[in-house]
């Protein structure tokens, strides 16, 4: 695997090795900021629609990235690829590297279940599987982890607390995950998410259909996983862009408009179309 | 009231017109509901006011007795209602599993060029009218039984205790399990295509959530589309199964219509259906026809049997989903 990865590394040798962001206007890489995922050159096509148009751009680890742009601009397609969701739907495919641990991912001997377990993600509308809210959380550790029954509760009561969520469910553990309320059912899918201890987790508009109390709770919750997790999140609302996250990419019709540092976007933006959607005046 | 008093003139004519209307409607609408109980219940009275002479003459024993002997006039229903329950029960055995199949493979596997011709070759099955089935179960299907799965059968199993008894004696081809083979072949397209379309009601962003925590295909199946849908497959199968219990024709042309009970499926039977199909016109007796409609009444309680389980089952589950 490792050769594989050294060998894809030389034919690209056109390419920065160094750090995807180090060569371009990319002034300030912490020290101490490892690259958990690097997107390089990534193209990505539905059926024959270019809609992502070599976006190259590092996710730091332990880090939150958020990804703005006005609707089409390809964030959630972004997202899709770093845990290879398109790959459920024909037509679709990627080119380019998205290095994972320095691992291509997009290489066809990757295993996606297990991308998939060390890749976490949160989906727009909440999506709690059709059975008790117990097992929303036990059935993805299952999957991996023999865990005994006493461990098992341990698990299930820690990611609910991490999630901000079992102080309301702990007493209808097995009620079912459907009768939850939005808020609930969103922070229900975060604690299924990292229950299962994934090392990235990907964010697709987790709040967007959320009230503004668990629109509060789920930043806060963003905030403390970010000391264990790397987090990628899709957002339309730039408040929770500037509030949550590190990086911000800005993104506009498949490409990579601008990356840097969130103070940065939004104070001293270097693209005229950041100044401009950051704004408001488009987008 | 008071507000079309205080509109204008020509709005009250307009408002009156909707009221009228509205209120044919609503009685068209509702005549139409309930004729719908009327017809049940005069189905069923006519059933029971026919049946009343057997019953009374054979009493409950019509339901335990199986001799049917029209010469001495002494019917009993409980072998055409094992049959009915026997071929109906193979065939389940045989098409849930494939129906679900089938419609797992349609909407989750199969790659997008083969999912329409498959689709419609399991329309076009369901649209074969009964007697052909009949017809090819008989002068096809029975044969090619006869001459290899049935040998097979009984060589396979003729060591083995209990299930020697089941797949015992002559291979005559027509029997119970030809019965239910025909009829699971005639109602796998309707489990199937009533699966394949409640399975594609599941959100796709609820299996996208299943498979972005790393489960496989099948784990998402099992544990996201099947429960998801599971009222929806238990209405499907449901159907199948009611479809298989009246079955008639082909049926008839392929059990034997003997009436007698025998442990070995391979043997020659008959179902409720089949029984009054080939007897109604050589009925003279009042008693031997009134024990055919004795015979219909019970298939109507069977069937209505079945959805009630069907609801109870239904119940259960939705108790235990905890919704």
């Amino acid at each position: 695997m490792n050769m594989t990865v050294a060998q894809s590394a030389a034919v690209s040798s056109a390419r920065p090795t160094q750090p995807a962001g180090a060569k371009r206007q990319m002034p300030h890489v912490p020290e101490n900021a490892n690259e958990k995922i690097s997107v390089r050159n990534l193209k990505f096509y539905y059926g024959d629609t270019l809609a992502l148009k070599g976006i190259s751009l590092p996710l730091y680890e332990r880090k939150v990235t958020a990804f703005i742009g006005p609707s089409g601009c390809g964030k959630s397609t972004l997202l899709r690829i770093l845990n290879r969701m398109y790959d459920l739907y024909p037509g679709q495919r990627a080119d380019g590297e998205v290095l994972l641990d320095g691992e291509n991912i997009l290489s066809p001997k990757q295993d996606k279940n297990l991308l998939r377990s060390r890749v976490g993600m949160v989906f727009q509308k909440p999506t709690p599987f059709p059975m008790t809210i117990y097992d929303n959380i036990a059935f993805g550790v299952r999957l991996y982890e023999k865990l005994s029954k006493a461990e098992m509760d341990e698990r299930v009561e820690s990611s609910l607390r991490r999630a901000a969520l079992w102080n309301e469910v702990k007493d209808k553990l097995h009620a079912s995950g459907q009768s939850l309320s939005g808020g609930q059912q969103q922070r229900l899918c975060i604690a299924r998410t990292v229950a299962i201890k994934p090392e990235v987790i990907l964010l697709d508009e987790p709040c967007s259909a959320l009230d503004p109390i668990s629109t509060a709770k789920i930043e806060e919750l963003i905030d403390e996983l970010k000391a264990e997790y790397t987090i990628a999140i899709v957002t339309h609302n730039m408040q929770q862009a500037a509030r949550c996250s590190e990086y911000t990419a800005f993104m506009y019709l498949g490409e990579l408009v601008e990356f840097d540092e969130t103070s940065r976007i939004f104070t001293t933006p270097s693209d005229q179309r950041t100044q401009d959607y950051i704004t408001g005046r488009f987008g | 009231m008071a507000g079309a008093a205080q509109a204008a003139p020509g709005r009250t004519a307009v408002l009156r017109k909707f009221r009228l209307g509205n209120l044919l409607f609503l009685n068209l609408t509702r005549a139409a509901a309930v004729l719908v109980l009327v017809l049940l219940g005069g189905v069923m009275l006519a059933l029971i006011e026919g049946a009343s002479p057997a019953l009374r003459e054979f009493g409950f024993g019509f339901i335990t007795s199986q001799s049917w002997n029209p010469v001495t006039e002494k019917f009993g229903a409980l072998a055409p209602v094992y049959g009915t329950i026997v071929t109906s029960l193979i065939a389940m055995l045989i098409a849930v599993p494939v129906g679900l199949g089938i419609a797992i493979f349609l909407t989750e596997l199969c790659p997008t060029p083969l999912r329409r011709p498959i689709g419609i070759a399991i329309e076009l099955l369901a649209g074969i009218p009964s007697i052909i089935y009949g017809i090819w179960g008989l002068f096809v299907f029975a044969p090619f039984l006869q001459t290899t799965v049935q040998p097979f059968l009984i060589s396979v199993f003729g060591p083995i205790p209990l299930l020697n008894a089941v797949f015992a004696g002559p291979p005559y081809g027509i029997g119970i399990l030809t019965a239910g083979l025909i009829l699971a072949i005639m109602v796998l397209p309707f489990i199937t295509s009533i699966a394949r379309d409640v399975f594609s009601t599941v959100p796709p962003v609820l299996k996208e959530a299943a498979y972005g925590i790393g489960c496989t295909r099948w784990e998402v199946v099992k544990n996201v589309v099947l429960p998801f849908t599971r009222v929806g497959v238990i209405g499907g199968v449901m159907l199948g199964l009611g479809r298989a219990l009246g079955e008639t024709m082909a049926v008839t042309f392929v059990i034997g219509n003997a009436h007698k009970i025998s442990a070995s499926i391979l043997a020659p039977g008959t179902t409720i259906s089949a029984t009054i199909a080939n007897e109604f016109t050589e009925a003279v007796g009042d008693i031997y026809t009134s024990s055919l409609i004795a015979l219909g009444l019970l298939l109507f309680v069977i069937t209505f049997i079945v959805l009630a389980i069907a609801r109870y089952m239904l119940l259960r589950l939705e108790m235990k989903g905890g919704k």
